[in-house]
């Protein structure tokens, strides 16, 4: 006889159930297996037989160990975990359609999450930087929403504000470098002496400037960025005391300033400001500063007022302090968009959940039969909901874990579309809140996809199910309608993404196919800085540019050259002008800025801009006409000239009129200057932004020391770089270039956040409606499936193949229908959400509407005829025959 | 009691019924539902143990190893008081229940 007894043992050890306890019910077990055992061999049974059948009751171990009582509660679940395990294994189709859909769901979210998580949520590598924020000036009345603080302003508000533990304000300046082999360009800050304090940081060696080196007259000290300080001395402390040049200027270096916390983003160089608190000057600095622990940004806000409108009582009017949580002052643009594509990549989720839940819902009637018995035996529903559950929670828990590895690498494809603009003190990183949001999502979409079926399961009546035993099981009329208000979600929520995604798309082709109003192929530009202390005279930078730009029209390839303080996508300099023989102001009205460009003749020709009217400059426009102080234009050194751009022009006359007509300054004694041409708009902020009225000078009559030079090539103009490079060198290697990128590079890259959010909208779109699609498909076919009999019998009672057809059509787009109808409502609501990202389209746009609405029913018609027409396949003898 | 109770209780409505007259073990116990039911309702080890394990559990019933000479010594289950009472209340339902099925249906049973 076999023994009984360690076999059962066998089965049951897993159970680690307390040792008597577990003695006896395994005596129990063994003598009942026994008696068995030998009733079958009385009745004639081989040995063999009898202990197969023996064994064969004992194979059902697995839920006899489920049903005991467990000695610990994570016994149950070890043993629901095996269950489940199992369960996953005996449907690998099944189980991979769910985890597949889940990781899809989870890895967008997993990487859109680790953006908006090291934008928005990681801490500032500075002291306390919920504390800190951007101090500006703001001038609605000019359409200006930052300007800059002026000295006056700075020192006042230093002086008299009551909220601010400390603050500091920062000229961004960058210096040629040089003595280290070629002149290089370094990024640095003019920076007061309290940023140190603001910031919180503490220097890696070294001290910070005294109040007496960030005077007027101070000492030329310098504090190094990490990285250049390993650059140019290899870390070594020897560096402090030592003299380097910086545009032309000897600085005595006194300390390193911390490798991980760069303020401003990207700066190497910090110099003391030292500002002179009584010279009047315009708006030139930024600010930043610590607030007291218990003030509010409006407390914060209000207190600068007081100080302001104290000390401005006549004079300034128009600007006002601002202030910004630092953060947004940098990210502020990506809040909208960030929280847009979350919005996005959760509905998929949403779509994916729910057709998870369809599934299972259709599995657990499937199994309506298995839990029936376990209900019947015994087994509570409590119990049956855990086991449910957990197989939830393994599917949930395999689809994360592939989510996550997903989304990683999703991430990573993100970042190399990002240009390098992000500020350094932005990393994304994964830490321990993307860790936390994975498991909750993970955790979320479990209970979403994985607590309706459980408990529509445990409800299954058991006497129900049982009599029909031998029949399949179809769903109860509650799972039926829940099932079709799952399919109506779905098709909501796709269509809401569509339109989502065809508004952006749509507002992303607007912009590619505006006119900039230059052309940007096969053009080059650089930026060229003169080091003050070399080239301090006007003539003297008014001489190099021009040998400039001559030597660099020889280079071979290079059709045309010219340079500019500002071509498009460079900067905005700007100034107010009065137009002669302009219509008066209104009473609200206000002058606007004007963009002014120094520019060296043949810029236009180089840029590719076009002429309305008059002329173009030629040398003798650009000979030099400044006064004695090298800056202000001066009308007795010649005529002034100027050319205004088609807004300009008609702002005040017209395009028509606007030769011959004189524009000036609006200062009261600033000279008189000539308009010989009008030029069309560029865009010279970007292709999505709006155009301000431009006025172009010759650079004789403002001459910079700070200009882009503009190549338009024959040929590749990544060619030109290196012999431009060298014509600098050959001219003066004291002097550095940089920013060197094609206008096509930065047009590109000017868009790079719109191309992504508008082609990852449209990703996740496409990702929606797929599962959708695979949702009423599914949905649909397991219908279809569980109604052969009807099906059958309508048939053989003599409906025609096509009725069937339309009927099963009918009952699947009526949901779609449904669908499209809630989903079409709440777009119209939510998108107003997009609006600010949005060009040219209304969101509102009727023929993306109806394009996306056609698209969705086609989609849902192949995914609803498919089934359909199986079903009109149906033979009607056979289809009762199976029953 | 709702017919949800109504179902599960029916494999405990069997045991306790089972019992109510004498102490029966295990074997004993899934011999005569096979037997009694001519082979309709059969309990397998994996069910029936733990349904009796539960019910001990509940304390509606007893369980206690008993020694006959000669043979080895087994676990009898018998009726607790707590058990008698929802047995009888049990019973009640199921009467019920049948009776109601058998007014709607008009399903006369043996």
């Amino acid at each position: 006889m076999p023994d009984w007894k360690t076999i059962v043992r066998e089965r049951l050890a897993r159970l680690r159930l307390k040792g008597a306890r577990e003695a006896e019910i395994i005596e129990e077990l063994t003598q009942d297996l026994e008696d068995r055992y030998n009733e079958l061999l009385v009745q004639g049974i081989s040995a063999a037989d009898a202990r197969l059948r023996a064994e064969e009751i004992l194979a059902q171990s697995e839920s006899l160990a489920g049903e005991i009582e467990p000695a610990a509660p994570l016994c149950g679940f070890r043993h629901d975990l095996r269950l489940a395990l199992r369960n996953l294994r005996t449907r690998p189709a099944f189980s991979s359609l769910v985890i597949g859909m889940l990781a899809l769901g989870i890895g967008g979210n997993a990487a859109i999450f680790s953006i908006f998580n090291g934008m928005f949520l990681r801490p500032l590598p500075f002291k306390e930087p919920a504390q800190l924020v951007d101090l500006d000036e703001t001038a609605p009345q000019w359409k200006l929403k930052y300007v800059g603080v002026s000295n006056a302003d700075f020192y006042e508000w230093q002086k008299h504000n009551a909220t601010f533990d400390s603050m500091a304000f920062i000229k961004q300046n960058d210096f040629n470098l040089s003595g280290f082999g070629t002149a290089e360009r370094i990024p640095g800050a003019l920076v007061t002496h309290d940023l140190l304090r603001v910031l919180g940081l503490k220097l890696v060696a070294g001290r910070n400037f005294s109040p007496q080196e960030d005077s007027q007259g101070g000492d030329k000290v310098v504090l190094l960025g990490y990285s250049l300080w390993q650059r140019l001395f290899g870390g070594s402390r020897e560096a402090l005391g030592r003299v380097i040049k910086l545009s032309g200027e000897s600085y005595t270096v006194i300390g390193v300033l911390p490798g991980d916390a760069v303020f401003p983003d990207r700066v190497e160089l910090w110099v003391p400001l030292a500002a002179d608190p009584n010279a009047s000057t315009g708006w030139y600095l930024n600010g930043v500063g610590r607030l007291k622990h218990g003030v509010s940004i409006e407390q914060a806000h209000a207190d600068l007022l007081r100080v302001h409108k104290s000390a401005h009582l006549n004079a300034n009017k128009v600007t006002s302090p601002i202030i910004t949580p630092l953060r947004d002052r940098f990210l502020g643009n990506f809040r909208t968009v960030s929280r847009v594509l979350l919005g996005a990549v959760g509905i998929v989720l949403l779509i994916a959940c729910v057709n998870v839940a369809a599934l299972m819902m259709m599995r657990g009637a499937e199994r309506a039969r298995e839990i029936a018995i376990r209900t019947a035996i015994g087994a509570s529903g409590s119990r049956i909901i855990r086991q449910l559950l957990t197989e939830t929670l393994v599917m949930a828990g395999i689809g994360g874990a592939a989510g996550v590895a997903l989304g990683y690498l999703f991430l990573r494809g993100l970042l190399t579309l990002m240009p390098d603009q992000m500020p350094r003190w932005i990393n994304f990183a994964l830490d321990a809140r993307f860790a936390v949001f994975c498991v909750l999502i993970t955790g979320g979409a479990a209970m979403a996809f994985g607590l309706l079926p459980a408990l529509q399961a445990a409800r299954v009546s058991a006497g129900s199910v049982l009599q029909e035993s031998g029949t399949r099981s179809s769903l109860s009329r509650g799972s039926r309608r829940t099932l079709s208000g799952l399919v109506v979600c779905e098709i909501g929520l796709a269509l809401m993404l569509l339109i989502s995604a065809g508004l952006l798309i749509k507002s992303f082709d607007k912009v590619l196919h505006v006119d900039p109003g230059f052309r940007p192929e096969n053009v080059i530009t650089f930026s060229v800085d003169l080091p003050p202390a070399v080239y301090g005279k006007a003539e003297q930078k008014l001489t190099f540019f021009r040998n400039l730009v001559e030597q660099l029209r020889h280079i071979p390839g290079v059709e045309s050259a010219a340079a500019a303080s500002a071509p498009p996508l460079g900067g905005h300099w700007g100034n107010f002008f009065q137009a002669e023989g302009a219509p008066p102001l209104g009473p609200h009205e206000q002058n606007p800025v004007v963009l002014q460009v120094a520019v060296m003749p043949g810029y236009f020709d180089a840029i590719g801009m076009t002429f309305l009217a008059g002329r173009a400059f030629d040398e003798r426009d650009n000979l030099l006409r400044v006064g004695t102080d090298g800056w202000s234009a001066d009308p007795a050194k010649g005529p002034l000239v100027a050319i205004v751009s088609e807004a300009f022009a008609r702002r005040y006359w017209n395009v028509e009129t606007a030769v011959g007509k004189r524009i000036r300054h609006s200062a009261d004694n600033a000279p008189w200057i000539t308009v010989t041409g009008v030029v069309k708009d560029e865009k010279h902020y970007g292709l999505d932004q709006e155009t301000r009225p431009a006025v172009y000078f010759p650079y004789g009559e403002a001459p910079l020391e700070s200009m882009s030079m503009v190549l338009r090539g024959a040929i590749d103009p990544e060619m030109l770089a290196g012999p431009a490079r060298d014509v600098l060198r050959r001219m003066d290697p004291g002097v550095a270039m940089y920013d060197m990128r094609s206008m096509t590079e930065r047009l590109h890259q000017s868009m790079w956040a719109r191309r992504a959010y508008s082609w990852l909208f449209g990703a996740f779109a496409m990702v929606a409606l797929a599962l959708a699609a695979a949702g009423v498909y599914g949905v649909i076919s397991y219908a279809v499936s569980r109604r052969t009999h009807e099906i059958g019998i309508r048939m053989a009672l003599g409906a025609r193949p096509d009725q069937v057809v339309r009927t099963i059509l009918g009952s699947g787009m009526a949901l779609v229908a449904a669908g499209a109808a809630i989903g079409l409502v709440a777009t119209l609501i939510a998108a107003r959400l997009l609006e600010a990202l949005l060009f040219g389209v209304s969101s509102r746009d009727p023929r993306i509407y109806a394009t996306m609405i056609l698209g969705v029913a086609g989609v849902s018609f192949v995914a609803n005829f498919v089934p359909a027409r199986r079903a009109a396949a149906v033979d009607p003898m056979n289809a009762l025959r199976t029953e | 009691m709702t017919q949800h109770e109504l179902k599960k209780g029916s494999a405990e409505l069997l045991i306790l019924s089972l019992i109510e007259r004498q102490a029966r073990h295990g074997y004993e116990i899934s011999k005569l539902i096979a037997a009694r039911s001519e082979g309709t309702l059969t309990f397998q080890v994996a069910s029936l143990y733990p349904l009796l394990y539960r019910l001990e559990g509940r304390g509606w019933i007893q369980g206690r190893w008993v020694e006959k000479a000669g043979e080895r010594r087994r676990r009898f289950y018998r009726l607790t008081a707590a058990g008698r009472k929802v047995l009888a209340a049990q019973r009640r339902g199921w009467l019920q229940f049948a009776e109601a099925i058998r007014r709607i249906t008009g399903i006369e049973y043996a």
